[in-house]
C-alpha cells in the first residue's frame, strides 16, 4: 500500500535525505525545505522503502504538493 | 504528590545511528567552535605571571587557591571571557563562578594574583556587580578570595567613581548583608585603600599572617606631601620615605586580629585559611536537597553527546526542543503544560537532581495547519504569536504561585509582525510577558541555545528584562543581534539604493556598505563576542550544560527566601485536570 508525503507548506527543496529504494521508518528525516527563513526538516509519515521522488533540490512547491511516494 | 513526579511523560527518542551519521559534519562544526572558545579561556586563565614565579613569593595563585577552596569537579566558572572595557589585558581581574564547598553551594569570587596584584581594572566593577547580584537572586553565601593591590592608578578614571563603580561593591555587600546573605572572604597579600575596603567589607574574615588591609598604603603614605609637581630632589624624598613605609605595611595581622579584631581568624599557612573556610561553610544556613526533592536524582535517559547531532550550528536549520530537552532533565521525563496551545513554544515541569523547575523553550519548525489562528499566513517556530504569549504569561505565573525556578531555553527570531499580528495584540501581550516575569519572584536561568532576537529575546527570559534572571548562559551555536544582518542592511540602505539608481549613480559603493554591515553582525553576535561583552556570562559545551542546570538546581534551592508545600503545588494538578 502506497503512503504518499505531501509539502507541508510552500517552500524550496534544499536537499534530499533519502534515494529510491532506502528503507525509512517513521519519523525519519526525508528532505530539507527552505520555508519562511528556515529549513524544515520533512518527516516519514510512516515506515516504508522509497518508491518514487517527486521532486529535486531547487524545486519550489506549494503546501499539499506531493514529494514522495513510500510503499 | 509523589504519584505526580515518580513517573512523569517521557520525553525523547533514542538516536538512530544513520542521524549520527547524518549530523556527523554538525558535530565535528560544534566541537571545533568550542575549542576556540576553550583556547580563548586557557588565554585567560594563563594571563600575567606564572604559577611558578607566583609560588616563588610564598604565595598560591588563585587558580591553586580555588583547587583546595571547592569540592572536586563542583567549579562552573562565570565570566571567564568578560572584559567590557576591552583591556588589553584580556580580563576584568577576578575569576568567579558557582561551587560547592564543603558540599554546600556558593557564588565564589576571587582576585587574580598573577596580574598586578589583583588590582582594580576597567571593567571589572560590571562583573562584581554580576557576581553580588547572582548571590542576590540565589540567596546562597557569597565566598571572597581577597588579593587585591588596590586602583591601576593610571587608569582610575575609567572605574574609580561612578554609578556603578568599584566602590558599588561595598554597597552590595552591605545590601547582601541586609538580606541574610554571608559573606566570607579569605584575605592574602598586600590590600591597600580599595584592596581594604575588599579586605573589611564582608562579614567574617579569614586572614593569612602575611596580610595586612588598610585605608591607604605605603605608597600613599610615603608620598602625602608632594609639592604639586616632582624634581630630582623629591624623588629622593621619595625614595627614602618609600624604604622606611615598605618595611612597616600599615593594617597588618598585629593591628587587625591583635588589636581591631577585625581578622576572625588568622593562619600560619595560605593553605589553611582555606580550610577554615571550607570548615566554616557547614554552619551557614542550607537546607538538605531532600527537604525539596519531587524524586530522587537521576541522569537524562539519553547522552548529552546527542546534543551536538540535535542542536543544528546552522541557524537557519529547524530542531526538534523536546529531543534536545531529553538530554539535559532528570530521567528524560517531564509534564506538559497546554500541550494542545502556543504551540510555537514548549512549557512544561522538569527534574533536576530530583529538585522541580518550569521550563520554558522555543520550538522550531512548521507549525500546526491554521495557527496562528489570527492570521492568513502559515506559522513556524522560533517566531512567537499570540497563544503562545498567553500560555507563557499563564505559566510563569503560576510558577511564582508554585515558588518554582524557571529555566528559558531561548532560540528566537522574534515575535510575529504586521498588521494583523497587531491586531491580535502582541505588542501588549510582549510587555504582558515582561510584567509576568516581573512580578514572579523566583530564580530563572536562560540557556541562549541558538538565536536571541528582537523583542523577543527581551521577554524569554533575557538578562536585559529580567531581573530575576541569575545567568544566562550561551553555547557555541548562540548568536545575538536585533535583527539578521541581512534584514538590517535592507532595513538601512535600501532607500539609498532607490537615490542612487535615480540619480544614476553607480550602486556597488552602497552594496559595498551592505556587506559590510551584514559582516559586522556577524562579528558582533557570535559566541566569543556575546562572552566578552556581557550578553551571556558564559559561554559553555553542549556537554557542560546539564552541570550547570545542576548548579543552579542546588543553589536556588539550598535556602530559598520562600516554600510552597508539595502537596500545595498547582500546576501538576492544572497539567493532570
Amino acid at each position: 500500500m502506497a503512503e504518499e508525503i505531501k509539502a507541508p507548506l510552500a517552500g524550496k527543496v534544499i536537499s534530499l535525505s533519502v534515494k529510491v529504494g532506502d528503507t525509512i521508518e517513521e519519523d525519519d528525516e526525508i528532505m530539507i525545505l527552505e520555508a519562511l527563513k528556515m529549513e524544515t526538516s520533512v518527516y516519514a509519515s510512516a515506515d516504508g522503502t522509497v518508491r518514487e521522488i517527486k521532486v529535486r533540490p531547487g524545486d519550489s512547491v506549494e503546501e499539499d504538493d506531493l514529494l514522495l511516494v513510500l510503499e | 504528590m509523589h504519584q505526580y513526579f515518580k513517573h512523569m511523560d517521557p520525553l525523547g527518542k533514542e538516536l538512530k545511528d544513520k542521524v549520527r551519521t547524518r549530523t556527523r559534519e554538525n558535530l565535528e562544526a560544534l566541537r571545533q567552535a568550542e575549542e576556540e572558545i576553550q583556547a580563548a579561556r586557557k588565554t585567560v586563565e594563563n594571563f600575567g605571571l606564572s604559577a611558578e614565579k607566583i609560588n616563588s613569593r610564598g604565595q598560591l595563585t588563585i587558580w591553586q587557591r580555588l583547587e583546595i577552596l571547592l569540592d572536586a569537579d563542583s567549579w562552573r566558572p562565570l565570566h571567564m571571557l568578560y572584559n567590557p572595557a576591552e583591556n588589553d589585558a584580556c580580563t576584568t581581574n577576578v575569576v568567579d563562578g558557582l561551587a560547592r564547598i564543603n558540599g554546600r553551594w556558593a557564588v565564589v569570587i576571587g582576585f587574580d594574583n598573577k596580574y598586578l596584584a589583583g588590582a582594580w581594572v576597567p571593567g571589572q566593577p560590571e562583573n562584581i556587580l554580576r557576581v553580588t547580584d547572582l548571590a542576590k537572586r540565589l540567596h546562597v553565601p557569597l565566598i571572597w578570595v581577597v588579593n587585591c593591590s588596590g586602583v591601576k592608578l593610571p587608569e582610575q578614571e575609567k572605574f574609580y567613581a561612578g554609578r556603578r563603580c568599584s566602590g558599588t561593591t561595598f554597597f552590595r555587600h552591605a545590601e547582601l548583608e541586609q538580606m541574610g546573605i554571608p559573606i566570607l572572604a579569605g584575605i592574602y597579600g598586600t590590600n591597600p585603600a580599595g584592596g581594604g575596603y575588599q579586605g573589611i567589607s564582608p562579614t567574617l574574615l579569614f586572614a593569612h599572617k602575611n596580610c595586612n588591609i588598610a585605608v591607604g598604603g605605603a605608597g600613599i603614605v610615603s608620598g602625602m606631601s608632594p609639592k604639586g609637581f616632582f624634581d630630582t630632589e623629591s624623588a629622593r624624598d621619595l625614595i627614602d620615605a618609600g624604604k622606611t613605609h615598605r618595611a612597616q605595611a600599615p593594617g597588618g595581622v598585629e593591628i587587625h586580629h591583635d588589636q581591631t579584631g577585625f581578622f576572625r581568624f588568622v593562619f600560619e599557612q595560605e593553605e589553611d585559611v582555606l580550610y577554615a573556610m571550607r570548615d566554616y561553610m557547614t554552619r551557614l544556613p542550607a537546607y538538605d536537597p531532600d527537604f525539596f526533592r519531587v524524586d530522587a536524582p537521576k541522569p537524562p535517559a539519553f547522552p548529552s553527546e546527542d546534543l551536538y547531532h540535535l542542536l543544528p550550528l546552522n541557524p537557519k536549520r529547524t530542531y526538534v526542543l523536546e529531543e534536545v530537552l531529553a538530554r539535559l532533565v532528570d530521567g528524560s521525563e517531564h509534564m506538559e503544560y497546554r500541550p494542545d496551545d502556543g504551540f510555537e513554544v514548549y512549557t512544561g515541569l522538569v527534574k533536576i537532581d530530583g529538585l522541580l523547575f518550569g521550563c520554558i523553550g522555543n520550538r522550531q519548525g512548521i507549525l500546526p495547519n491554521g495557527y496562528p489562528e489570527y492570521a492568513d499566513y502559515p506559522g513556524i517556530g522560533g517566531k512567537l504569536y499570540r497563544r503562545g504569549l498567553i500560555k507563557m504569561n499563564e505559566f510563569v505565573t503560576l510558577c511564582g504561585r508554585d515558588r518554582l525556578p524557571i529555566i528559558w531555553l531561548q532560540d528566537t527570531s522574534g515575535i510575529d509582525v504586521g498588521n494583523a499580528a497587531e491586531k491580535a495584540e502582541l505588542l501588549g501581550l510582549g510587555q504582558s510577558l515582561v510584567y509576568s516575569i516581573q512580578q514572579t519572584d523566583v530564580p530563572m536561568l536562560l540557556v541562549m541555545l541558538r538565536k536571541g532576537s528582537a523583542a523577543a529575546h527581551y521577554i524569554l527570559g533575557g538578562p536585559t528584562a529580567n531581573r530575576h534572571n541569575a545567568f544566562t548562559l550561551g553555547t557555541a551555536a548562540t548568536e545575538i543581534y536585533v535583527m539578521y544582518g541581512e534584514t538590517a542592511a535592507v532595513a538601512t540602505y535600501t532607500r539609498r539604493l532607490i537615490k542612487d539608481q535615480e540619480a544614476g549613480k553607480p550602486l556597488d559603493p552602497t552594496v559595498e556598505k551592505m556587506n559590510e554591515l551584514v559582516e559586522k553582525y556577524h562579528e558582533t553576535s557570535r559566541p566569543l563576542f556575546c562572552a566578552r561583552t556581557g550578553l551571556v556570562d558564559e559561554i559553555v559545551d553542549l556537554g557542560a550544560i546539564r552541570g550547570y542546570l545542576q548548579a543552579f538546581a542546588g543553589a536556588v534551592y539550598q535556602n530559598p527566601g520562600s516554600i510552597c508545600p508539595h502537596h500545595h503545588l498547582m500546576l501538576p494538578r492544572i497539567i493532570r485536570g
